[in-house]
């Protein structure tokens, strides 16, 4: 089978869509980031972390709570259509690999900035405790059973884990913390930043939030596959079984 | 640039895996496309 | 009945492994709740030490003299000195000024007019800390602008960030 027909199968011109606005995207990041946007005035060029810290966060929060909306999709719907189940699960992969993402490319940065990788404040405890939580729920996703027993107790798992965010995003207004508030949303309106600064950071956001899209499109697909040959050789087995009870073999 | 190896550190690793995970969804995409059938495959 | 796909040759690969992947993920969910378990420990273990901002050392309960805390302040214009291998500075916090002394460069972007943290003990009238972080402001400002905005953005601010 050559590349051409792989991609009739799996890649749709919606993904392929998205796919190229996330390279576009990305590659303004990269270009805008590291040599177009200015230093800053305290930070000088650790700043240009941020243009890849923030996204990946943002991705990750976005990740858990499509998460959460599909699990109860999947819960409330009559049909319990395994779809919303596999784009949950595909979601939380990708989550917790940009979360993982962010808690590296934040200690770096802390390392320039406060001067130490890590320290146990509450937003990066928070965090480190939101991507653990999320490692957890793939691992319930991988204890096996059948499709609806995987997708029932994993939906509970993401409605309850969802709750956290919220607790990772106020940590800086909840309790005195490290970690600097918001500079964007920070509620008040005032946005604390340079123009061509946030034009890259929204540029950013963009970008990444099309890189999840692409992934969690073609992530499902493949969960989908891979669902639909489980189902494929349990249907032989049983046949398999039948036959044998039949005394045909 | 100051801090040139803590930032092309984040850059790189951030979009060595990004590309990586492309990658391994693509490829394991073609591998089970070849072995799912079509009707399977509702976006065909 | 005994539903277990058999080692035919198109499932050969998936069959055997199923069951192993199966402990693989108990395994990690052991590995997650110990995790878990670490990192509320240390957080809670980190905020034994009571988080204070320089006006409230001796005033608000768990700020007393002589007690561990974290104090955040902002290091005053002017007071910072290097003595030997030691880090003097005075921190400000709602017009309060503490005396702090450091062991060592505090390292990060560490410099006067900047809101910092610094983890140790009051000793008589000056804090003895045993760690220093930059706690940086949530505005970002460009370092090419005219000299007048960048004087204006290394005016000290009373508070931390």
């Amino acid at each position: 089978m050559d590349a051409q027909t792989f991609n009739a199968r799996v890649a749709t011109p919606t993904t392929r869509l998205v796919g190229a606005m996330a390279i576009v995207s990305l590659a303004w990041v990269v270009i805008g980031g590291l040599f177009i946007t200015p230093k800053d005035v305290d930070q000088g060029d650790a700043v240009r972390i941020m243009y890849v810290h923030v996204p990946t966060a943002w991705v990750a929060y976005l990740a858990f709570i499509v998460t959460a909306v599909a699990s109860a999709c999947w819960l409330l719907s009559r049909k319990h259509s395994m779809g919303f189940d596999r784009v949950a699960g595909a979601s939380a992969e990708v989550g917790v690999v940009f979360m993982a993402m962010t808690l590296l490319s934040g200690s770096l940065w802390g390392r320039i900035t406060w001067g130490t990788y890590w320290a146990w404040d509450p937003r990066l405890t928070t965090t480190s405790f939101l991507l653990v939580t999320y490692i957890g729920y793939l691992a319930v996703r991988g204890l096996g059973g059948s499709l609806e027993q995987r997708a029932r107790r994993s939906a509970v798992i993401a409605l309850l884990a969802v709750l956290e965010i919220p607790l990772v995003h106020f940590s800086v207004l909840m309790w005195r913390s490290l970690h600097q508030k918001a500079s964007v949303l920070s509620g008040d309106g005032d946005i604390k930043m340079d123009g061509s600064m946030l034009t890259t950071l929204l540029v950013g956001v963009i970008g990444f939030t099309m890189t999840f899209a692409w992934l969690v499109l073609h992530r499902q697909r493949v969960l989908a596959m891979q669902d639909a040959m489980q189902m494929t050789q349990l249907d032989a087995a049983l046949r398999e079984r039948a036959d044998e009870s039949k005394g045909l073999k | 640039m100051d801090h040139l190896g803590f930032i092309a550190v984040v850059y790189g690793t951030t979009f060595a895996v990004i590309i990586a995970l492309v990658v391994r969804t693509l490829s394991q995409g073609r591998d089970l496309a070849s072995k799912v059938a079509d009707k399977d495959k509702p976006w065909t | 009945m005994d539903l277990t796909p058999r080692t035919s040759e198109v499932n050969a690969p998936l069959a055997p492994r199923k069951r192993n992947t199966k402990w693989g993920y108990i395994a990690l969910l052991v590995v997650i709740v110990v995790a878990g378990g670490t990192i509320v420990t240390k957080f809670l273990t980190s905020a034994i030490d009571y988080y204070c901002n320089v006006d409230e050392i001796g005033s608000r309960v768990g700020c007393e003299p002589g007690r561990r805390i974290r104090v955040q302040g902002t290091v005053e214009k002017g007071s910072l000195k290097s003595i030997n291998n030691s880090t003097n500075f005075v921190m400000m916090f709602n017009d309060k000024t503490i005396q702090v002394v450091y062991e060592g460069d505090p390292g990060g972007i560490f410099q006067e007019c900047i809101p910092v943290v610094a983890q140790g003990r009051l000793v008589g009238d000056v804090f003895e800390a045993t760690r220093i972080e930059v706690k940086h402001s949530n505005a970002y400002v460009a370092d090419n602008t005219d000299r007048l905005t960048k004087a204006e953005a290394q005016v000290c601010s009373p508070q931390a960030g």
